[in-house]
């Protein structure tokens, strides 16, 4: 059939269908010449059903009339994309996931950019990167499982994809799999449809390495923690290396089974904590270096100082100064950086600051600024301190030993210690739990 | 004027080209580097309605399928009324447009399927625009995950055309269809229709069509009758 049908037909759908119902359901088939009929190719199943069920009847119609007189006017819809093969309408099944087919290829989904020797290193996550490169190095016989935890954007997946092409780096027939939880759990659920679960197992089974991103996200879901439960133990003991990460200490998720909370904290455990000024800076220069773009060092604190919460903020902070520079061909500085950043920063300087909780903090109490920074350790002091680090350390994203020097250069154990008072007072002192209140709701409103 | 078969109105609302840039020219030139490039992106588009934020969406499809590619523009309720069975399998388009995508915040089902798609998206290669009424971490996103990766697209800020851009605007729609706008007479139009932007590409419609009719060129005596009978009750 003339492939110029479908372009006459798509023409004709324009004209009828609002934008927002052509550029949802139309624009994103594909149509695939094949014998006398046009294929069309919906990305998903619900893409496909909606316009079967919407469109179907006027695309047929429209394609009978526009077909040259000989030609045949079968349309038939499906799933799938004309770069991977189809898979029959009738069985309404996915095709793009190699996990759950028969016969799986072993695909790695390894960003080769994340790489050990682009990793920026820091105080807050050498340790994480020793442990990982000494995993790498000895796969499946060092720390097993590895075990990277911390808040989000700070790097632990680019580790644990570090070490996965690290290992296909020195053996390029390792069977090296990364994928995020949710994939892990929606594939088994599929398979559990398509009754192909052997297949999954055995696939999982098979690995020589196995990378979980975001741990977490098996939480409340018993079956798939059930199957995850006899993969890792069926690795463990084939010495398969696994590489697991978690947004926090796998102890601390509610909803996860007990047997693998233990097991994930068998190997080594790691945490990757918030990075400090001088590192975000590194992490800035080495971004910019890799864009081909020259960054200021000053440009860089400038940045940095600003922007403190996570790594993936400062990449998109980057961004849009890069962005900014090579459209309107300004030259990247200060001023530059201020204007390209005004919105970010605006909404930067309306949240909470430590500045703003010592003030809050030590007006509630009745003290001075002063003394919360002083050595003082009297009890009407030392208490207010306490409040504020602790405070501090939850409504801000700054790192511990941040906030340890904010308070006259204390160390981050006083943090730590100031934290863990504090908990345990809400706990047993109503006062306190309500001056804490009080305090939070001061300063987030 | 330019004669047109009676019954065909020319599709030109939603490409780059038809995008009068005003102050929003870095957006712009950035989507167009980007559009229809290989590599994994995102971006997020933010202002106030009437912004261009959904042109620049739909322009950013058309320019995806020009290039060859498959590129699919979402709303928040076609997305919510079934979440992970909507976002499924786009990882194999080049392109996925989500407008209007704050109001998905805060709906877990969603913000699970979204973080997915984002995931699946960046191991493949795709692209992922974004558009809102504010910044990403304005929201009130469940997953934190979700936040940060949101955090880090390239996002611009989209500004409403000022009174010039709205004239720019009108000639340069008129000019891609190839009618003559004066100045004077798209000066008149800004002084007596309602300007926002849509209201006002509407309005060019029909003066097309009536212009068409009627064999006459896009005058003020013209252009003001037409305006008087709309306006009529």
């Amino acid at each position: 059939m003339d492939s110029a049908v479908w372009r006459k037909c798509l023409d004709h759908l324009q004209d009828e269908l609002s934008t927002q119902q052509f550029n949802t359901w139309i624009r994103p088939l594909q149509a695939v010449e094949r014998d006398s009929e046009i294929r069309l190719l919906a990305p998903n199943v619900y893409v496909r059903d909606q316009v079967s069920n919407r469109f179907m009847d006027r695309i047929s119609e429209l394609v009978g009339s526009l077909a040259p007189r000989n030609g045949a006017t079968r349309v038939e819809l499906t799933v799938g994309s004309s770069d991977t093969p189809a898979t029959p309408a009738a069985t309404g099944a996915e095709p793009h996931r190699g996990a759950v087919q028969a016969a799986p290829t072993f695909k790695s989904e390894l960003n080769p950019e994340f790489t050990f020797a682009s990793f920026v290193e820091g105080k807050s996550n050498e340790l994480a990167k020793a442990a990982a490169i000494q995993v790498a190095e000895n796969a499946g016989r060092s720390y097993n499982p590895l075990l990277l935890y911390g808040g989000v954007g700070l790097g632990k997946t680019h580790l644990m994809q570090a070490v996965g092409n690290l290992v296909l780096a020195r053996d390029r027939s390792a069977r090296v799999v990364y994928l995020h939880s949710q994939r892990f759990v929606q594939d088994m659920v599929k398979a559990l449809q398509q009754g192909t679960m052997q297949d999954f197992m055995s696939y999982y089974r098979s690995v020589s390495a196995l990378l979980i991103d975001d741990i977490q996200f098996f939480a409340n879901k018993l079956r798939s923690q059930e199957e995850f439960f006899h993969v890792f133990n069926s690795l463990l003991e084939g010495g398969r290396q696994m590489v697991l990460t978690c947004d926090r200490y796998p102890r601390e998720i509610d909803g996860l089974e007990e047997r693998l909370k233990s097991r994930f904290v068998w190997g080594l455990t790691v945490a990757v904590e918030p990075p400090e000024l001088e590192h975000r800076v590194a992490i800035l220069m080495k971004k910019a270096e890799q864009e081909g773009v020259d960054l200021q060092q000053e440009v860089a604190f400038f940045i940095a100082e600003r922007i403190r919460s996570n790594v993936r903020e400062l990449e998109g902070a980057l961004k849009r100064v890069i962005a900014n520079a090579q459209f309107t061909g300004r030259k990247i500085n200060i001023e530059q950086v201020r204007l390209a950043l005004r919105d970010l920063l605006a909404i930067q300087e309306r949240q909470v600051g430590i500045d703003n909780i010592q003030r809050r903090v030590a007006e509630y109490y009745k003290i001075k600024i002063a003394d919360l920074l002083s050595k003082r350790r009297n009890r009407a002091v030392a208490r207010p301190r306490q409040v504020a680090m602790c405070l501090a350390k939850e409504l801000t994203s700054h790192s511990l030993p941040e906030i340890g020097d904010a308070f006259g250069g204390r160390d981050h154990t006083t943090v730590l210690h100031a934290c863990r008072k504090v908990a345990e007072l809400r706990s047993t002192s109503t006062d306190l739990a309500e001056d804490y209140k009080n305090l939070v709701r001061l300063l987030t409103t | 004027m330019t004669q047109l078969p009676l019954g065909v109105r020319l599709r030109d609302s939603a490409t780059f080209a038809a995008f009068e840039p005003g102050s929003n020219g870095t957006a712009l030139a950035w989507l167009r580097a980007r559009c229809g490039a290989a590599g994994a992106d995102r971006a997020w588009l933010w202002g106030a309605a009437g912004s261009g934020r959904t042109h620049l969406l739909e322009a950013a499809c058309h320019a995806a399928e020009e290039a060859g590619q498959r590129a699919i523009y979402l709303t928040p309720e076609v997305v919510a009324a079934a979440p992970e069975a909507a976002l499924e399998g786009l990882e194999y388009c080049s392109l996925v447009a989500l407008d209007d995508c704050g109001r998905v915040a805060g709906q877990r089902d969603v913000e699970f399927a979204l973080f997915d798609l984002c995931n699946r998206l960046g191991e493949r290669g795709g692209m992922l625009l974004l558009a809102a009424d504010a910044p990403p971490l304005t929201y009130p996103w469940l997953l934190a995950d979700l936040a940060s990766r949101l955090a880090a697209a390239t996002v611009f800020r989209l500004h409403a055309l000022d009174d010039a851009g709205k004239l720019a605007a009108l000639q340069r729609r008129a000019r891609l269809r190839g009618l003559e706008l004066p100045a004077a007479t798209a000066r008149f139009i800004l002084g007596r229709a309602d300007r926002h932007p849509e209201a006002l590409f509407r309005l060019l419609d029909d003066l097309d069509e009536a212009s068409l009719a009627a064999q006459r060129r896009l005058t003020i005596p013209f252009v003001r009758g037409l305006i008087g009978r709309q306006a009529a009750p």
